[in-house]
């Protein structure tokens, strides 16, 4: 794409901007915002990649991944907030995910080892691990204070805080793995997905294209089962206090 | 002998909706079997304090000991299995009647007692219900009723009793009384019961204690 062409696109930045004036939706300025940070933050970005695949040095590619990784925590955890500890358990869960799918793609020889490959897949199963421990920490949130009587309830008869909240975890975790079965379930009905429609317009064949897509759907559902369970499991302690109580409860008179 | 349960100087402060001191330095004993009547004006900190007891809640300061062994040498669980709170709001847990009983069967991996089930929902007049019934579908006073239940097949030491007659008419209310004193005298299970009715804390208690202006004092059960 020329330099002209890539210009013109803004074009439809000035439609956005011409609607919200002539509706007064005040969103201008954060459309220039979203416009000048989406335009660097892309450059820089491919400035770096054309760097790294160019390199191919390890240390590299795995500075590339950790600061994939700590973006990613620190976006997520703003779900978590007021739950100490979280970060971390976050970071691990999505480390521990990504470790697993990237090393089954390469151990079973479904990608080669090569920058090209390792950093955008990474950068997708990442990006939807950070979405999955967000919508799991929602959900959560939601869960604590809407079944709080069913977790004391249980506590109140004896039971381990995991035994206690049980159930709240297996319903968010369930919450946060739903979208990614329904992507499954309609992708390339409802919407070509984002990458395989970059591998078209770049001149890959459909049929190449809609191999790799296959990949990334099948690499999400299980780094989402991955995700929801290992922040379930790692995470659920953090909702209760030093004496077993559950820490949302507000207290009652 | 310990007694069963010692709470010292409990002092509690709440900042919702208003920063207010529910208790200050509370202190009480209970014995094993005793049977006490809470009473007190609306919003003094009642629930607060059998929740505290329950380790549901925490208190700000003071110390608590369950036979004769302070709290941070019981692990919660433990605690709560000889110590059982029942809320005025009961829960349902999902499933039928007959998994809701099962609960504590099922949590602890004990075998479930189906005849003293059957026993003790016959004394709450809920001998003719089906098992198989939905426990979500039930009325307010069947659920209060099935909570208890479920409470009781946990075979605590004692029983937190947060107005669980509140929602019960007048014969089954009755009942209730019926049953925890007979499971008094036949299991020595004590309670601590929170009740607004001055009539039932002169049925069902030997001792009384009055939570108002934030003190804790305890009084003959004649003069309820």
């Amino acid at each position: 794409m020329s330099l002209i062409a890539l210009g013109m696109t803004l074009v439809f930045v000035a439609v956005s901007i011409g609607i919200s004036i002539w509706q007064k939706l005040s969103l201008e300025k954060d459309i220039l915002i979203g416009t000048v940070r989406s335009a660097a933050q892309l450059l820089a970005v491919g400035f770096v990649l054309q760097y790294v695949f160019g390199t191919s040095h390890p240390l590299i590619v795995l500075l590339m991944l950790l600061i994939m990784i700590g973006v990613a925590t620190w976006n997520a955890g703003k779900r978590g907030k007021g739950l100490r500890g979280i970060l971390l358990r976050i970071g691990i869960t999505i480390s521990i995910t990504e470790f697993v799918t990237l090393g089954l793609l390469l151990a079973l020889g479904i990608i080669p080892f090569s920058t090209r490959y390792i950093i955008p897949i990474s950068g997708m199963t990442i990006g939807n691990a950070m979405v999955v421990s967000s919508l799991f920490l929602n959900q959560m949130k939601r869960e604590a204070e809407t079944s709080r009587g069913e977790v004391e309830t249980l506590l109140s008869l004896g039971a381990t805080p995991r035994q206690a909240i049980h159930e709240l975890l297996k319903r968010s975790a369930r919450s946060s793995m739903i979208p990614t079965i329904d992507g499954m379930k309609t992708v390339g009905l409802v919407q070509l997905p984002g990458m395989m429609t970059g591998m078209i317009v770049a001149g890959a064949s459909p049929l190449e294209a809609v191999r790799y897509q296959i990949l990334i759907m099948f690499a999400f559902s299980s780094s989402a089962a991955l995700t929801s369970i290992l922040l379930a499991l790692m995470s659920y302690r953090l909702w209760f206090g030093t004496q077993g109580q559950f820490k949302s409860s507000k207290t009652s008179a | 002998m310990d007694p069963l349960l010692q709470f010292n100087g409990l002092t509690k402060t709440i900042i919702i909706p208003e920063s207010k001191t529910l208790f200050a330095q509370a202190s009480g004993t209970i014995n094993e079997g005793d049977r006490i009547a809470v009473t007190g004006p609306s919003g003094q900190g009642k629930s607060t304090l059998l929740r505290i007891l329950a380790l549901l809640d925490e208190p700000d300061s003071g110390e608590l000991f369950l036979k004769g062994k302070p709290k941070n040498r019981w692990e919660p669980r433990l605690w709560r299995m000889e110590v059982c709170y029942v809320s005025q709001f009961p829960v349902m847990l999902n499933g039928t009647v007959e998994d809701n009983l099962k609960t504590v069967s099922r949590l602890h991996q004990t075998a479930f007692d189906a005849a003293y089930a059957s026993r003790l929902m016959a004394h709450v007049e809920l001998g003719e219900m089906s098992w198989s019934k939905e426990a979500s579908s039930l009325s307010g006073g069947e659920k209060q009723r099935i909570a208890l239940v479920r409470s009781l097949l946990l075979r605590p030491k004692l029983l937190l009793l947060d107005e669980v007659t509140a929602s019960l008419d007048e014969a089954s209310k009755l009942a209730v009384e019926q049953l925890l004193r007979e499971t008094n005298r036949s299991e020595g299970t004590g309670y601590v019961w929170i009740s607004h009715d001055r009539e039932q804390g002169k049925r069902i208690a030997e001792r009384s204690w009055q939570l108002s202006g934030s003190e804790l004092s305890e009084g003959a059960v004649t003069c309820l």
